[in-house]
This record gives C-alpha cells, sequence and structure tokens, in this order.
C-alpha cells in the first residue's frame, strides 16, 4: 500500500503539490508566529521582573491590602538569616518605600522614595544600567531620580530639592537633598515618579533602621521559582507572605494572556481556510480518482487497504512538510531569539505594556515547535475524514461506472 | 392631583431650605466669624501611638493657619490654606512647600484625617446639596451629596446633627462610589460666647480596624478678629518661631 501511495503521489503533481506547500507554508508561519508572539511577551515579563520587581516578593501580611507603616517588616536580619539556608537563590535586598512631596525651587510632586542599599540592588534590578546622568552608587543626602520627574521638577544634577513625608513613627521627616544621578528605565510612571535614597541615610531620617516595606528576591532557576517560593514560606515567620512574580504582575500575565487568545484566534482562522482548502483539493482529487478505486476494490482490495493508501499519501505529504517547516521555522525562531529584530521607537510607542527596548526577540522553544506542527498535522488528518467516507460509499461495481 | 404635586413640590422645597438652613446654622458654629483653636491630638494606629499639639487660626472657608505645637521635633511647622491652596512650611530644613490638590486626601501627618479636613477648604454649605432623611426628635440626620462642579473628596457625607445648639452628633463619609470610608463621631458639646462646639471628635477610618485618630478642642475662640498677618505666605515662616 506504501508503494502505491507514493506512485500516487508523483502521478497526482497538482495535489501533492498544493497539499505539501500548503502545510509546509501554514506550519513554518505558525512556528514563526508563535515564536514572535511567545518571544514579545517573554521579553516583556522579563523586562519587568528585571527592571525592578524581581522574581519573588516578602511581605507582612496585610501590607499590600492595607499599605502604610504599621505592615512593615520590622526584622530583616531574621528574613535575611532564613533565605541564606535557601538554595536557588541568586540575590537579594530589602526596600522601604515612603510618599511624600518633592519640591524643587519652582515645582513641588508626589513621588515614591525608596531607601535602598545600593550595592545590592545592582544585583537584583536594572536601576544601575538605567543610569542616564551623574552617578548611581550615591551617598549621604544624594538622590537618584527617574528622569522624567527630574524633567518635571525642572531640575539637574547638582540642584537641590526637598522631600517631605513621614518617618514611619509618623512624625514629620523633611530633609534637602542633592540630585547626584538621574536613570530611566522606559516605564514612564515609574521613571516618573520614583526617586533612590542610600538606606543608610534613609534610615537616619526615617527610623528605618532593620525594617522594609519588602524583601525582594531573585533567583538562578526562574523554572524553579514556584518551588523556591514555597521554600521560603515555609522558613519565615507565618506574619509574612511570599508573593511570585505571577502575583504581583497579574495585570501584566492577564494582558499576556489575553494577547495570545487574541493571536491563537487569528492563527485559527488562517487555518480554518487551509484547512478547507487541503480538503477541497483533496476531495477533488479523491472523487477524480472514484473509478480508480473501484478497480482496485473489484481486484480484491478491501475498504481499509484503500484508507490506508489515502492516509498514506497524506501522511508522506504533511511529514514530509512538516520536517521542512521545521527545520526553516525553527532556524528562523532560533536565529531571531539570538539575533533580535530591532524595530526603532517600538519601546516608545509600547512602554506602558512593559517594553523597555527597541528588539523583538523570538522564543525558540522545542516543545512549543512540537506542538505546532502536531496541530497542522492532525487538521491534515481531520481533512481526510471526509473523502474517505465518500470513497467507502461506493460498490466497486459502482465505483467503476463512476465518471 | 395638581394640588398633589403642588403640595408635594412645596413640601420637597421646605424640606430642602429646612435642610439648608440647619447645615447653615452649624457651619456658622464652627467657624463663626474667624475662630481660633488650641487642639490636641491622639493618634492611634496598629503599632504606634502618639499625641500632638497644635493652634490654629481660621477665617471662612478661604482662609486658615496651622502651627504644630507638640511633639518637639515637629514644633514649629506650619500650614497655610488660602483660596483652595495649601502651603507647608518646616523649619528644619526652613522650606516652604506647595501642596499639590492631588495630595489633599492625603492622611495628615500620620492621622485618619486629610489635608482637606485640617484646613477645612471643602464647606458644607457652599460644595454640597444637603437633603433631609431623617427626623428623631432634635436629631436630624442631613445626606449632603457633592454638588456637581465641587471640588471635593467626598462623594457624600450622613450628618447627624442636634439641632438643640445646632452641633454635629456623628458624620459619615463615602466615596464617590458610595463606599463608607470613615467616621466622625463628637462629645463634650460646649459653649463658647454665642456658639456651641462638640470637643471631642473621634474619627474612624473604616478600612483600618486599628487605626483611630481622636482630637480634643482644648481652647476656642470666636469672633476675635483675626488679623490677616496669618493668611499670608510669609506667616508661615514668621509665626513658626
Amino acid at each position: 500500500m506504501f508503494k502505491l501511495a507514493i506512485k500516487n503521489i508523483f502521478y497526482y503533481k497538482g495535489r501533492s503539490i498544493t497539499t505539501f506547500l500548503l502545510t509546509f507554508f501554514s506550519a513554518t508561519l505558525f512556528i514563526i508566529f508563535v515564536s514572535f508572539m511567545h518571544g514579545s511577551h517573554k521579553t516583556m515579563l522579563h523586562n519587568a521582573l528585571k527592571v525592578y520587581t524581581g522574581t519573588i516578593q516578602i511581605y507582612q501580611k496585610d501590607y499590600r491590602d492595607e499599605g502604610g507603616y504599621d505592615y512593615l517588616i520590622f526584622d530583616n536580619q531574621k528574613v535575611f538569616n532564613s533565605l541564606e539556608k535557601i538554595k536557588g537563590i541568586k540575590s537579594y535586598t530589602s526596600r522601604v518605600e515612603t510618599f511624600g512631596i518633592a519640591s524643587s525651587k519652582n515645582n513641588s510632586s508626589a513621588i515614591m522614595l525608596t531607601g535602598v542599599d545600593f550595592k545590592k540592588e545592582a544585583k537584583i534590578s536594572e536601576l544601575k544600567n538605567a543610569l542616564k546622568t551623574g552617578k548611581y552608587n550615591t551617598k549621604s543626602n544624594c538622590l537618584y531620580i527617574g528622569e522624567d520627574l527630574a524633567k518635571k521638577l525642572n531640575i539637574s544634577l547638582d540642584d537641590e530639592l526637598s522631600f517631605v513625608g513621614s518617618a514611619i513613627d509618623y512624625s514629620f521627616a523633611a530633609d534637602i537633598f542633592k540630585l547626584c544621578g538621574t536613570f530611566k528605565t522606559g516605564m514612564y510612571e515609574f521613571d516618573n515618579s520614583s526617586a533612590f535614597l542610600n538606606r543608610e541615610y534613609f534610615d537616619g531620617l526615617f527610623y528605618s533602621q532593620n525594617a522594609s516595606s519588602y524583601i525582594v528576591i531573585n533567583v538562578n532557576d526562574l523554572d524553579k521559582n514556584n518551588y523556591i517560593a514555597s521554600q521560603i514560606s515555609k522558613s519565615i515567620g507565618k506574619d509574612l507572605k511570599v508573593y511570585t512574580w505571577q502575583d504581583l504582575m497579574k495585570s501584566m500575565v492577564e494582558l499576556v494572556k489575553v494577547d495570545s487568545i487574541f493571536g491563537y484566534i487569528s492563527m485559527a482562522l488562517f487555518f480554518m481556510v487551509i484547512f478547507f482548502v487541503i480538503l477541497i483539493y483533496g476531495f477533488i482529487n479523491i472523487s477524480s480518482r472514484v473509478k480508480e478505486f473501484g478497480v482496485l476494490k473489484s481486484i480484491g482490495l478491501r475498504d481499509i487497504d484503500i484508507d490506508k493508501i489515502l492516509i498514506y499519501e497524506i501522511l508522506i505529504l504533511t511529514l514530509s512538510a512538516i520536517v521542512i517547516a521545521i527545520c526553516l521555522g525553527g532556524s528562523i525562531a532560533y536565529y531571531f531569539e539570538i539575533n533580535p529584530i530591532v524595530i526603532e521607537g517600538i519601546s516608545d510607542m509600547y512602554k506602558d505594556y512593559g517594553i523597555i527596548s527597541d528588539t523583538v526577540p523570538t522564543d525558540f522553544d522545542i516543545f512549543t515547535i512540537f506542538w505546532n506542527v502536531s496541530l497542522i498535522f492532525s487538521l491534515n488528518i481531520l481533512s481526510l475524514i471526509y473523502p474517505i467516507y465518500y470513497v467507502r460509499t461506493f460498490t466497486p461495481v459502482e465505483a467503476m461506472r463512476h465518471v | 392631583m395638581k394640588k398633589l404635586l403642588i403640595i408635594l413640590t412645596l413640601a420637597l422645597t421646605l424640606s430642602a431650605n429646612e435642610a439648608s438652613q440647619i447645615i447653615k446654622k452649624l457651619d456658622n458654629n464652627m467657624r463663626g466669624k474667624d475662630v481660633y483653636m488650641k487642639i490636641s491630638m491622639s493618634i492611634k494606629s496598629l503599632r504606634h501611638e502618639r499625641t500632638m499639639k497644635m493652634q490654629t487660626w481660621a477665617k471662612g472657608s478661604k482662609k486658615s493657619f496651622i502651627k504644630v505645637l507638640y511633639p518637639p521635633k515637629d514644633k514649629g511647622i506650619t500650614f497655610l490654606s488660602l483660596n483652595n491652596e495649601m502651603w507647608n512650611y518646616i523649619p528644619k530644613i526652613e522650606r516652604t512647600i506647595k501642596i499639590p490638590p492631588s495630595m489633599m486626601l492625603q492622611n495628615w501627618m500620620g492621622s485618619d484625617i486629610s489635608n482637606d479636613d485640617m484646613v477645612k477648604q471643602s464647606s458644607l454649605v457652599d460644595d454640597y446639596n444637603p437633603k433631609i432623611i431623617k427626623k428623631d426628635a432634635k436629631l436630624v440626620t442631613i445626606e449632603l451629596d457633592a454638588k456637581d462642579d465641587a471640588a471635593v473628596v467626598w462623594g457624600k457625607i450622613v450628618s447627624v446633627i442636634n439641632t438643640t445648639h445646632y452641633t454635629n452628633v456623628k458624620d459619615t463619609f463615602y466615596d464617590e462610589d458610595g463606599n463608607a470610608v470613615r467616621v466622625f463621631t463628637y462629645a463634650k458639646v460646649k459653649k463658647f460666647g454665642k456658639y456651641y462646639l462638640p470637643t471631642i471628635w473621634t474619627i474612624k477610618p473604616l478600612n483600618k480596624k486599628n487605626n483611630l485618630t481622636t482630637m480634643t478642642i482644648e481652647d476656642v475662640v470666636y469672633d476675635k478678629g483675626i488679623s490677616d498677618k496669618y493668611f499670608r505666605k510669609s506667616a508661615l515662616k514668621r509665626f513658626s518661631r
């Protein structure tokens, strides 16, 4: 049957070429489309994690719901000691956030001032790499602020600005700072309202020694993130709560899901067209071969043998097209993962969605490619069901008389 | 039917007028022509408890001045509200800072009252439409709905007023979505000249179960003719000492 199927493939060139090309192009396109879609989503999430969020954060229970200084972590060291014992943690640091008014000579703005350990922060976030002007590791009363905030306050390096807020005992905390550095992460809200102060000076002003709003952690392997989070959860006190990046960035995760759904819907419409084209071409071809099947049946072939011939034909065509599609589509996905496409200005256009670079990489993933082509393969097999059913409706005599 | 409609319209108009009159009398009791107060404020939260003392000077709803007296660390901090703008002077850094309108709803110095409450920029008389919703002997409950064009932070205030001397008993503040956010309760009404004022105010935010702010009005002087020099930007530094 197999040899007969191969002969048929070469004999019915039109149908074979059409099926082969449609399968090949749709599989290649699907691999590339999905790799770009996953690549841009992955980049979006990774950028957001890399820039500031980290992969795990630890909070005092209720901090994220109630907020305020009553729900700070009041013993950082105890948590740090627990983290030291857990394998897979790449780096960690604590941050204290406070909100207040920053004022230059002429302008005021509500800002978030965060006390950070600049050295540890460099290992966990992109703040250091986001440096635009001045210095990153600022000391004493030096501030490192978002470039857009500096513009809003109309200040440049070495200018003075005051900050008024409250210390963690709720007393008034105010000081005059010097602008020592500016950063730009590309996340507009962040760059427009954030300022960082070295932890030592911050603690003196806000009485926040050994306290923090939260502790941020990066892991060595993102795939083990949830496991490490559960380990941390077990080792720290019950009054603390561990959040993974999926919890922290729920809206972005949802956005990615919705975008993926729309992507798959548009691809599904495309596949519907491909499926029907293959089905119609296959059906036209098979219906023109009814007489041939009649002859085969009359010399003793059973219906199941005819089915086998047709299945072999579609299997050979589909598999050969898919193998080439995997090679080509996979190569393209792999190449653009290493050498991402650069689209100038895309980060400006989509900064609200967490895009902070102009590169659009793909995501080369064997498993994804496998399920992409499996879907195409299944559709091709499905397209054979009706033609097989159609051929089976003929008796050998009817089939031989069929015109 | 026509008669019924006329009676109904008349009744509604009279009720609105009565509500307005009550609110005006209440507002007059709170503000007088001008008013000076010395206030002690106790602030309790989950982990903190502290006391503050301050003096306030106010003239109408557009001018008010506050000076913090205690604790020593915060002594001399002054606030000025003038024509819907607010400034703050901090002696430690010798700077006057303009508080952006967006921060008027922020808590004032860690308490459960907002910047807007402290300077009383929004006026119950000018910014809200009053409507009587319940009468119980001398206690009248009035619903105050924010006017469409009013720059106020609350969507609605339900106020229980004792009409014996036109003083507050309880205020419930609602946000724009109609959710109750906090409750003010008032006690110990005292007479100051021709005015009556509750001298203990308790503020309970409904979303923070452990928080409670109590304001005790220790001294009040009405209509003493507060000088306009308190309501200039220069006063922030001048009266800080």
